[in-house]
């Protein structure tokens, strides 16, 4: 080993910080800022209503449905949206711990066509039962979390 | 010709994981289980939320004690001042990442899982590094499932269930622990409860694929 546990440790936080800079912190940004136009056009509220009775089904509140559409263009987005409900007073500590696996499983997918599909050469008429699968994940994992949180 | 061959990064070869892989992988796992979380003594060391500790309060409007985010903050700068408070958490998570990962921890869960992906996802056992690489990065991953499917290591057919696996919560690791910890504080669960529900599904869901792959030939998925 040439490098120290300790210069190894310094590296991975430095990694850290790197992704809190230039991805958490614009992510988040976006995220609160969205959920800010929502409420104040009142679409926040439109959607809760509308969305009511199939978030139900989850044990959440009609606005969860931003977080998984937010979470479903950038995982970031997701826990944005996530959080910002959270200290709105909107979702509760048990929403938030339901929510939590389906941001990633059905998280950035819009981005992870190109990155990781594209890139794999998978051919494109494949696309949607792959998206259908993960989007399948998400809900399942909803109703799993439901009797954990 | 013949020495970049055996030097490709998917060539099958023996590997060998020393005793501390395995040691700092099973410490990876506690760290981040929170099993040492309500113990007293020395052992609190050893869990990721003693060491994240907490930041000092101040006072808030009300009189009420608040962290330096304050209460009631709305839009860009409530998100700025708290994606900024999730640095030393981001940090702290990657740190330990990284040593684990130094430390061979990682091989050592492809040690441990090479033999049973067969059973398990029903693809080589040689995608084992780029599926434990994919757990760290998407792009990673893709890479590697480029060129294993260039090199003939496996099929359309097991291209489709890994990259299945790969598309559901891609990159899962590091996306969990960083862009994730936003939302650690607001859970009623440890916090690898659901990392490992996110684990079930990638798995449970690769399986459906490969439920779903029975009905087509080889050809069929070209």
């Amino acid at each position: 080993m040439n490098k120290s546990l300790i210069d190894i440790f310094v590296e991975g936080a430095k990694k850290g910080l790197h992704i809190n800079l230039n991805s958490i912190i614009p992510n988040l940004v976006m995220a609160f800022v969205f959920i800010e136009i929502l409420k104040i056009t009142g679409l926040l509220a439109f959607l809760g209503k509308v969305f009511a009775p199939i978030m139900a089904i989850f044990g959440l509140p009609g606005e969860g449905i931003t977080v998984l559409l937010s979470a479903w263009l950038a995982m970031g987005g997701g826990v944005g949206a996530c959080a910002s409900l959270f200290n709105e007073g909107i979702l509760t500590k048990e929403h938030v711990t339901i929510l939590i696996p389906a941001i990633f499983l059905m998280g950035a997918q819009v981005q992870y066509m190109g990155r990781l599909l594209g890139t794999a050469g998978i051919p494109s008429r494949h696309y949607p039962i792959l998206l259908g699968i993960c989007i399948l994940n998400a809900a399942l994992s909803m109703l799993v979390m439901r009797f954990l949180a | 010709m013949e020495e970049n061959k055996q030097h490709s990064p998917t060539e099958p070869t023996k590997l060998t994981v020393p005793w501390y892989g395995f040691v700092s992988l099973i410490f990876a796992i506690l760290f981040f289980s929170g099993i040492f979380n309500n113990v007293s003594g020395g052992l609190k060391a050893l869990d990721f939320s003693a060491l994240l500790g907490k930041f000092g309060s101040v006072q808030g409007t009300n009189g009420a004690a608040t962290i330096f985010t304050g209460q009631a903050g709305l839009g860009a700068r409530d998100g700025f001042l708290f994606a900024l408070s999730l640095a030393p958490s981001v940090m702290l998570a990657l740190g330990v990442v990284e040593v684990v990962t130094n430390l061979q921890g990682l091989k050592a869960a492809q040690k441990l899982l090479t033999p049973i992906l067969r059973p398990l996802l029903g693809i080589p056992g040689i995608t084992g590094l780029a599926l434990i690489s994919s757990l760290q990065s998407t792009d990673a991953g893709a890479g590697m499932t480029k060129s294993l499917r260039e090199e003939n290591q496996m099929t359309d057919k097991e291209r489709l269930i890994f990259c299945q696996f790969q598309f559901s919560a891609g990159g899962t690791i590091t996306n969990y622990l960083a862009t994730g910890s936003a939302l650690f504080a607001s859970l009623t669960v440890p916090i690898i409860l659901p990392l490992i529900v996110l684990f079930a599904f990638k798995i449970f869901g690769a399986n459906l694929m490969r439920l779903y792959l029975k009905r087509f030939s080889e050809e069929e998925v070209k």
